[in-house]
């Protein structure tokens, strides 16, 4: 066990140094930089105006000693300003991730709170009417990207009710009401996919786990249904659904991307798409980097969770 | 599509209030910008005082330093809390703002009398000193500034505070742009004095305007409240401005429908389905952002619209009405190389249609085959992915101009990529939107400043140079008009840069707010005058 969590602990550095890298290069290798943006491809802007504008941006830096710059300062905690605000980095993402976090947070929540009563009601009604409309449920859940899903309950709710989420973003300390009545339909419409593929990992798992010697045994004793379903065939079906809910973060963070461009939530995708657009680096960089960065760690927790929870990987 | 109220006698009363502030400037120079058309506005009748509105921007501003580059969407939200020297009313006439008056006693120097008792939102008095020390910074921008704004601020060669109500404007040589760069207010914001040691110029503001910052979360919301001591009263009528973030347009539209906000920018189409909400109000104006197709010759290449005669054909196969319909949905107008709208500079519909920019494919055809070109050529025409408008333009522009047998490749490109390949003059044609300019001479410029770049293998006519030279260094409009008419029909009959079609823009707005319009400028400028009830 302790070899196993050492190898993967070792095999995080070079990832993430891998990463870096490559998120460096990509960002830089985009047509077009940041001073076109801030010029609008201004042709009147002189050579040496354009070459002022890099200097006091850093650009006129070699490659590698801006990249070098960029990683020392993750590392210390400054990576520097956003090349078009000046504001610093980390004060623009310590504004952005709580949301996106609390958005996933919710999404998770909502996936598993419907996504597993739904597959076990969905195995223990193997091949019934209710199985089948699960199945094309999730089907659907599957297939509706969250972009069009989020814009269509934003229309519905506004022509219906009259009603869509404040505008302005209310942190849940300051006013929880209001910051889950904002939060709830962005997380609900990320949370359809995760639903789906809960759903359907449940009701695989469970089908698989009901056939097993030890729910007949449970059975044989005369156990109830509810107890032999839940406490016995549950329990052991739910190790891959935790596994697939927590590889589902990182899916759950890009769907919140657009969702949170669509519902005007200030999160970090929105940001990273403001950013892209106005080639931003610094911003772009740090902010892949962080998301990557979550989800190589999340990736590691998972498999060691499931270390722990399987000991059968142990043996493997 | 919702009710219109064109208020010409507004105008009118405008106008009389100049004359009754006593603008000592020569009457010509007020109407540097003088312009005939009027914008559709929300019903007026008894402004009343109070209340609160929220308007949906459809970008973040990024930042509201009010000095270096400031994108459009910088400034809608920094335009409620600074003031210039002068400003342009809705129709784009020149108006004093901060200077109450100003004189020319050469055409090397303008000195402004600033307007007495005016309060900055600290309190404190505006002076000479801050309009010196903004103007220090306007000409060498701090960060997030930089020296990208140089190429939009007039020759000024010095300022200096003459007494505390008094500033002289020394200039390196005539430039009449001088009084459209202030009215446009874009780039010339006053600050008070050592401003940016005091906040932090990026999220916070100080300024004269109508309303005080609150606050400014970016890429959520920014919120104001009323400016009890600007000078210009009674403005500001309204208590509180929130303007929110909401970049997808779905979401402006269903938050209007919900009444979570009083108004948005929204393109045509969903501005027409709003049209039947008898909650709501559309409005439309044309903006300065016209379109058009723009050439690149480079000495060597031999490309075929090197030849004149080529680049006329395709002026004369575009039929520019049918883009109007077909992308505009029939809302549109021809444009020349001023658009319409800009006072009285813009050449004459009628003229664009039945000469200058003429639909007539047989004329198109004898030009083609005149310079050698019956059996057509390829192009690769580029053109900006977002707004979709322009290359929705760009394929129909494809079908036009294979009628004369040219085979347009169209390549979108995000904007970033874009500008890109524009400030390098990387590319054959791009068809491309122009902005708004302070004055006349910003939209002609190029043709001589841009010729080292985008046409480098062409010897663009010296007679355009001339005129050029003569527009910017004459102050008076009545001379103006006539060089800049001239201009224009030599630059029609060059066809470097092709001139498409002018469009509007839509705002939505809740019927319960008044007094708001579609500034041409593509500013929010409406809302420093508009009231609920």
């Amino acid at each position: 066990m302790t070899g196993y969590v050492g190898r993967r602990l070792l095999q995080l550095g070079p990832t993430l140094f891998g990463m870096s890298v490559v998120i460096f290069l990509m960002v830089r290798l985009m047509p077009g930089d940041v001073v076109d943006v801030l010029t609008g491809g201004d042709v009147s802007i002189t050579p040496e105006q354009r070459d002022a504008i890099k200097r006091s941006l850093g650009l006129d830096q070699p490659l590698p000693v801006q990249y070098v710059h960029w990683i020392f300062g993750m590392v210390t905690g400054d990576p520097g300003f956003s090349l078009r605000s000046h504001e610093p980095v980390y004060t623009i993402l310590g504004r952005a991730l709580p949301i996106t976090v609390e958005l996933v947070v919710m999404a998770i929540v909502i996936s598993v709170l419907i996504g597993i009563p739904l597959g076990v009601a969905s195995a223990t009604r193997a091949n019934s009417a209710g199985d089948f409309g699960a199945r094309v449920g999730g089907l659907m859940g599957l297939s509706m990207p969250s972009f069009w899903l989020a814009t269509l309950i934003l229309l519905f709710t506004s022509l219906v009710f009259q009603w869509v989420p404040a505008v302005s973003y209310e942190p849940f300390l300051k006013d929880p009401l209001t910051n889950l009545s904002q939060m709830i339909l962005p997380a609900l419409s990320i949370s359809v996919f995760v639903i789906a593929i809960v759903m359907r990992m449940t009701r695989a798992t469970m089908l698989e786990v009901l056939k097993q010697d030890y729910v007949r045994t449970a059975r044989a004793k005369g156990g109830t249904r509810r107890s032999v379903t839940y406490r016995h065939a549950l329990r052991n079906a739910l190790i891959p659904v935790v596994t697939v809910v927590g590889f589902q973060v990182g899916t759950l963070m890009s769907g919140a991307a657009i969702v949170e461009v669509i519902f005007g939530l200030p999160g970090v995708g929105y940001t990273l798409i403001q950013a892209i657009f106005g080639r931003d680096y610094t911003l772009v960089e740090t902010t892949t980097m962080l998301l990557a960065s979550i989800f190589v760690v999340l990736n590691l927790l998972v498999d060691l969770a499931y270390v722990v929870i399987d000991p059968r990987i142990k043996v493997q | 599509m919702g009710d219109y109220r064109v208020t010409r006698r507004e105008l009118l009363r405008q106008g009389s209030l100049l004359t009754a502030a006593g603008l000592l400037a020569p009457a010509a120079l007020l109407e540097a910008c003088g312009n005939t058309s009027s914008s559709p506005t929300t019903t007026g009748g008894t402004p009343r005082a109070g209340g609160s509105l929220t308007w949906a921007l459809e970008q973040d501003p990024t930042y509201l330093a009010p000095f270096g580059p400031i994108p459009t969407s910088n400034h809608w939200g920094n335009e409620l809390i600074y003031d210039s020297l002068l400003q342009w009313d809705k129709n784009l006439t020149i108006q004093p703002a901060l200077a109450e008056s100003y004189t020319t006693p050469d055409n090397l120097t303008y000195i402004f009398k600033l307007r007495q008792g005016v309060k900055f939102h600290n309190g404190n008095e505006l002076t000479g000193d801050d309009v010196k020390y903004s103007f220090d910074l306007i000409r060498n921008p701090p960060p997030p500034g930089s020296v990208s704004s140089l190429g939009q601020v007039p020759a000024i060669a010095s300022v200096d505070v003459v007494d505390k109500y008094t500033v002289r404007f020394t200039m390196k040589k005539p430039d009449a742009s001088m009084l459209g760069f202030l009215a446009w207010g874009r780039y010339s914001g006053i600050a008070p004095v050592d401003m940016y040691r005091q906040i932090n110029p990026v999220t916070q503001g100080i300024g004269t305007g109508p309303m005080k910052l609150v606050e400014y979360i970016p890429n959520d919301h920014l919120s104001f409240t009323r400016f009890a001591d600007h000078w210009n009263k009674p403005l500001p009528y309204l208590d509180q401005i929130l303007m929110k973030v909401l970049p997808d347009e779905q979401a402006r539209v269903a938050a209007l429908r919900s009444g979570a906000v009083d108004g948005a920018t929204l393109s045509a189409d969903s501005a027409r389905v709003l049209g039947g909400d008898k909650s709501l109000v559309v409005l439309k104006g044309l903006t300065a952002a016209f379109r058009e197709i723009q050439f690149t010759i480079k000495p060597g290449e031999n490309k075929p619209w090197a030849d004149k005669r080529v680049r006329q054909a395709i002026s004369h196969a575009i039929n520019r009405q049918d883009i109007i319909d077909k992308v505009y949905a029939g809302d549109g107008k021809y444009s020349g190389f001023i658009p319409p709208g800009y006072g009285k500079y813009p050449i004459a519909d009628a003229d664009l249609v039945s000469n200058y920019l003429k639909f007539d494919l047989n004329k198109a055809k004898q030009l083609m085959s005149d310079a050698g070109f019956s059996n057509g050529f390829p192009m690769t025409m580029l053109s900006i992915a977002a707004p979709a408008d322009m290359t929705q333009a760009a394929e129909v522009v494809k079908q036009h101009l294979q009628q004369i047998k040219i085979d347009v490749s169209i390549q979108p490109q995000d904007i970033g990529t874009f500008a890109k390949n524009n400030g390098n003059g990387t590319f054959d044609c791009d068809l491309t939107s122009r902005g708004m300019r302070g004055d006349p001479n910003g939209f002609v410029a190029e043709f001589v400043s841009n010729a080292r770049l985008w046409w480098p293998g062409y010897q663009v006519p010296s007679t355009i140079a001339d005129l050029i030279s003569r527009g910017v260094a004459t102050p008076q409009p009545d001379q103006r008009y006539p060089i800049y008419t001239q201009l224009q029909q030599a630059l029609m009959d060059e066809m470097l840069e092709i001139p498409l079609v002018a469009v509007y823009k839509y705002q939505v707005v809740n019927r319960r707010m008044h007094n708001m319009y579609v500034a041409f400028t593509d500013f929010n400028t409406g809302l420093k005058q508009a009231w609920v009830s």
